[in-house]
Formats: C-alpha cells, structure tokens, sequence
C-alpha cells in the first residue's frame, strides 16, 4: 500500500472508504491526462504536523493565527448550502476530490463584513517531508466590501516529496472586489493542489494575479463563475517551468448571466524538462447576451524536451457576444536576439532579457508595489543570467 | 579595414551576393546604392552576422580577423555596427537597459571599466542631445510603437553610445523629415575620424549632400557593377540605374 491508502484506512469513515475504492484519477480522465501521478503514489503519505509561526499561516492543515482585523469575521460555523454543494462538486470530480474531502479536517470561514476593505496575507509553510495537509477556506465578501489576499509559499526546502492541499471557495456578494495575488515560489519537493472555487454576484469584480515558479508538482483547479449581471473577472497568470517540474492550471470562467466581462491572459515559460499543462476554459451561455471576454495564451519554449499542454476552449452559446482570443507557442525570436546580440550582448544575456521581457508582461500587472518587487527580484534570480538585468533595473529605474 | 573578396552569398536556395568585392580603408566612406532587391540589406546583414544567410564562397577579412567565422556578439565586439533597415520592436525591454547593457559590453571587450549609472546617464543624455531625442525614449520598450523615424533615431543614437569602428548603415535616411534627415546626417558626420570607416546604403543623394562619401558603388543583381566617386551619385539621381546600365 502506497499513496494516500493507509491515511484513508486510518480515518476509516464513509468518504475516506470512497476515496479508497476509486483511487487516484488515471490518465484516463480527460482533466489528469497530463498529471504525473506517479509521485503521488509512490510516497506514503501521513498527516503533517502544524508548525510555530507567528503569520497568518497554513501548517500541516490548519490554519494558525487567523487575523482578527477591523471588518472581518472568524467563524466556526457550518457552509451554508450552496457552499456545501460547490465543495461537494469539487469532491466528486475525480478521487483525488474525494481524497482531499476525506482527509481536510478544518473549514476556515472569513467573513469581509459589508462596505469593508481587509488584506490579508497568508502564508504557506511548507510541510515535513513525506507528510500532507489538506484544508478548505470559505471566503464570504459581503456586499461592496474588498479584500486582497496575498498568498506566499515558504521556499526552505524540504529533502523529499511533501503535499499541501487547499480548496478555497469564495462568494463576492453584490459590489465586492476581490483582488487575489498568488505568488508560489514552494520548495522544489512540494506538491500542492489548489482549488479555487469564486463565485460573483452582481456588479461584483475578483481578479486574479498568480505567479507560479516553485514546487515540483502544482496543479490548479480554478472556476469562476459570473452569477450577477456587471460581474468581471480578470485572470493574469505566468508560470515558469523548469528542471522536471510539471505545473498545470485548469481554469474556467462561466457567464451565467449576461452583461459579464472577463479577461484572461497566461503565460507559460518552459526550460529543462519541464512540462506545463493550461487549459483555459470560457463558457458564454445561451441567454448571458452582452457578455464579453478576451482571451490571450502564450508558451514559450526554451528548450528541446520542454512541453507545453495549451488548451483554449471557448463555449459561446450566446450570439450577442464579443470574443476574441489567441493562443501561441514558440520560441524566443531568431530576430530580436540577433537585434540584442548585434548590439553586443553575449547569447545568455540576450536570452535573460528576451525570458524576463515575457514573464516581466505578467508580473508587471500585479496590483500590490511591494509584491511586484518581490516578485520581480525573486523572478531574476530564477532566470540564467537574471542579474544583468537585475544589476540594471536597480541602476536606471526612476 | 574590411576586405570583402568574391563574397557569394544565398538565402535558402536563392543566390542573392554574386560575387562582391570592395576595399573600406580606415576612415573612408563608402555609399552602396542599388535598386530594390540588389542585395544591399543582404551584404550589410551577411557582415553582421545574421544567420539566415549562408555564404557559400568567399571571405571578408576584418582588422585582419576573418569576420565570417565570428558570432554577431562578437562583431559588436570588435567594433562592426549595424544599423537595420528595419529596426526590431523588442517588447517589455526598455530601452535604457539594451542601451546600458551595451555599452558596457562592448567596454568591456575593449578593455574599458565599466560605467556607472551616473556616469551613463550623463553619456547617455549627451547623445540624446545630439539626436534631439527626448528622454522618455530611455523608458520606453526598445523600437516598440516607434515611428519609423524615431526608430532610425534610436539606431544612431546607439551607434554614438557604442562608437564603432565600423558602421553599416542601411538606408538610415529612409523615412526620415527633413529636419530628422539633417540630424541623422550630422549624427553620422560626427562620427567620421580617421580611424572609422562607414558603409552607407542609401537611395538618396540628399543623404550623401550631407554625409559626403570617399566613393560610390552600384550594387545591381548582387554585384558591384560601377564604382567611381560622389559625382556617381548625381549621375544615378539624374539619370536613374536603367540609364546607368544601358551605358
Ligand atoms: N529571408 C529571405 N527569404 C527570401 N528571400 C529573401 C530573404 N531575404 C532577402 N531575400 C531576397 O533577396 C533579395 C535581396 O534582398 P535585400 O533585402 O538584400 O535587397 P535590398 O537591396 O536591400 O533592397 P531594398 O532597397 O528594397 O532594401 C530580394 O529579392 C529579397 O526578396
Ligand atoms: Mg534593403
């Protein structure tokens, strides 16, 4: 027995007995087609020990440190219907689903109280070797409050696989505004999955800013869905693979109803090995008449076994709609690094500044200066001969 | 300075230099004119190193150095300097930062310390002076929304920070208003010293009015059909390459 089996075998109730029967999803099914499952099942997984820290802080599971700031509210309290049945969809997609349900132990639920404005920041730590935490966070954003949620993953590394699961579900009530940054640099041993689950009700706005270098594993699983008419969503996402990571994000925007706006714009950066899996999903229904999205995907291919997965789908059922998308793969341009080199910069310095100029396009849309920046140092020192660049943001920048 | 011998050159299976030789001494001008599709931009590419022409016969012989059998970053540093017929947009690179990585480069080759921010700015304004260029040209993406003489602009601008021994420039005049025109030319005659050479292509004498070349070479179907001296230019603007050939 490997994998997640004796965990399930100890906590022995009825969701851990399904996850059992039906195992870790196979290439089988269509959404893991690309996830390298073999790490998973390799590793015997046991429960995560909770750590000391004194952030706002994910550990072995749990959440430590919730802040108690003005606007916002702790509670224990039970989902409501609705969230119940939008954590028991994720559930049943796949037994991976019902493995986090059996094993998440703790709901966290926030309230961002009416007309308030809160940033939180929440950390991940990284968890002991071998071992998993899996967690769910309820997020409710009350009519016109804000939130920014910064996400960080600790980067220490951890000597072998480790896992950290998060689903999170979160409700815009009417004139909310969601700013999420997610900024994952983990250690290169961590698998994490996360599930983001957003739903926005009237004239509501969640918008999405993730940057994604570290771990070994990662998959997202993110769905919005536009439930109230003026409700925008906006997803800006780079992630930057390499060695033998395998990153993956699936995300669907869903037009509910109509006069809805959405944008999305992913960037995939491949070296080494590396193998990156997007599949962007915009789906426009019958009667969600005057909606409106954009779409833009770029791949960008630094080396012969690097692979990219791209998948754009655009489910237009309205006729009322205005659309466009584009989706490319390739390399950096013979062009412009000749441009760069005939001007004397050596090839790995004109390859540093063509890589930085197309993840720079991502990172430079993070709303929060002081994430930017750090994204923006810890984005150099990833990339071959970054500090150039690096040497010259700090030297001409005004 | 540059010796170009029997200089055959093709893209893909399409020969394109047929044969060209030219002698550039140390502080000589040369103007290569030549109707659309002679191969001007092919020759000052193939000198720049650009890969997607193959020579297949001959050499160039460079401050002795065989050019050929140098990388383009190389060339950069040993003093080649190429200004493009069509100057690359490179998105989400400022500007400042090609500029300041350059020069630095290339001063480092050639043994030079490097300069400091301040020490740049200062160099850099200078030249900004001199091309009448505004400063937010520094902090903007490298030729991107340009207009097309911004961009020629930009590629001298480059050339003053990087002083080049020798500097191909490839219709630089194209483009241009006549007050651009007039900037460009002095960018360009400033640069003249005994120790640089230029290799001008143009389709203009009005450039040649200002930047006035040692001799004038007429590239016709990839080769060198007529050379002679600045009145070569004048005969072209008065009597077109058709009379030219016919004679
Ligand atoms: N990459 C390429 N693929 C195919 N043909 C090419 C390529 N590059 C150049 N050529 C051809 O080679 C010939 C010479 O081109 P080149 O650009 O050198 O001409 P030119 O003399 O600079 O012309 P112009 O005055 O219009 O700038 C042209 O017929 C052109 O179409
Ligand atoms: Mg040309």
């Amino acid at each position: 027995m490997s994998g997640f089996s004796e965990w399930l075998t100890d906590v022995n109730d009825v969701q851990a007995s399904k996850a059992l029967a039906v195992g870790l999803p196979t290439k089988r099914v269509e959404s893991w087609k690309y996830v390298p499952t073999r790490g998973l099942a390799r590793t015997t997984w046991q429960p995560a020990v909770p750590q000391t820290t004194r952030q706002f802080a994910l550990t072995g599971g749990q959440f430590v440190n919730v802040p108690t700031d003005n606007g916002l509210t702790v509670s224990e309290n039970t989902l409501t219907g609705s969230e119940q049945e939008r954590l028991d969809g994720i559930s049943q997609a796949h037994g991976f689903g019902l493995t986090q349900a059996a094993l998440e132990d703790t709901h966290l639920i926030l309230t961002v109280q009416r007309a308030m404005s809160v940033v939180l920041n929440l950390s991940h730590l990284a968890n002991q070797a071998s071992s998993a935490g899996f967690a769910a966070l309820i997020i409710r954003a009350e009519a016109g409050a804000q939130l920014t949620l910064v996400e960080q993953f600790e980067s220490t590394n951890v000597e072998k696989a480790n896992l950290s699961s998060l689903r999170c579900l979160m409700t815009l009530e009417r004139d909310s505004l969601v700013t999420h940054i997610r900024f994952q640099a983990a250690n290169t041993s961590a698998h994490l999955f996360s599930n983001l689950n957003i739903e926005c009700c009237e004239n509501a706005s969640y918008r999405l800013q993730t940057v994604e270098f570290g771990s070994k594993l990662a998959r997202n699983d993110i769905y919005i869905a536009l439930s109230g008419r003026e409700a925008s969503a906006s997803v800006n996402g780079l992630a930057i693979t390499n060695g033998s990571q395998y990153h993956d994000t699936h995300l669907t925007i869903d037009h509910v109803v109509g006069d809805t706006t959405s944008e999305m714009t992913f960037r995939n950066m491949v070296d080494g090995k590396g193998e990156a899996t997007f599949n962007g999903r915009v789906l426009i229904r019958k009667d969600s008449q005057r909606s409106a999205t954009e779409q833009s995907i770029a791949n960008l291919l630094l080396s012969k076994n690097a692979r990219v997965n791209p998948k754009p789908e655009l489910e237009i059922y309205a006729d009322d709609v205005t659309a466009s998308h584009g989706c490319t793969v390739g390399s950096l341009s013979k062009t412009e690094l000749f441009y760069l080199k005939s001007r004397g910069l050596s090839e790995t310095d004109a390859r540093a500044f063509l890589q930085y100029a197309f993840a720079e396009a991502i990172v430079d849309e993070i709303e929060h200066p002081d994430i930017r920046k750090l994204v923006e140092t810890q984005l150099l020192g990833e990339l071959k001969h970054g500090e150039l660049i690096a040497e010259l943001k700090d030297s001409v920048d005004v | 300075m540059l010796s170009i011998r029997n200089l055959h050159a093709r893209v893909g299976d399409k020969p394109i230099l047929k044969g060209i030789d030219l002698e550039v001494n140390a502080g000589e001008v040369h103007a290569i004119m030549g109707p659309n599709g002679s191969g001007k931009s092919t020759l000052s590419s193939v000198l720049a190193g650009r890969e997607d022409y193959e020579v297949t016969d001959g050499e160039v012989i460079y401050m002795g150095q065989n050019l050929l059998d140098l990388e383009p970053e190389e060339r950069a540093w040993a003093g080649v300097f190429m200004s493009f017929q069509y100057p690359v947009e490179i998105p989400g690179v400022k500007n400042i930062y090609l500029l300041k990585a350059a020069v630095n480069a290339i001063r480092e080759h050639r043994g030079l310390t490097e300069l400091k921010a301040a020490e740049f700015l200062k160099l850099v304004r200078e030249k900004l002076k001199v091309m009448q260029m505004d400063e937010a040209f520094l902090h903007r993406n490298v030729n991107e929304g340009f207009s097309g003489g911004e961009k020629k602009r930009n590629e001298i601008l480059q050339m003053q920070l990087l002083e080049p021994t020798l500097a191909l420039l490839d219709e630089t005049d194209s483009g241009l208003d006549v007050d651009a025109l007039r900037v460009v030319g002095e960018g360009i005659n400033r640069m003249r010293s005994p120790e640089r050479s230029v290799l001008l292509v143009t389709h203009y004498q009005r450039l040649l009015d200002i930047v006035k070349p040692d001799f004038v070479h007429v590239l016709t179907q990839g080769e060198i059909k007529l050379s002679g001296d600045y009145r070569l230019a004048e005969r072209l603007e008065r009597e077109g390459y058709e009379g030219i050939e016919a004679a």
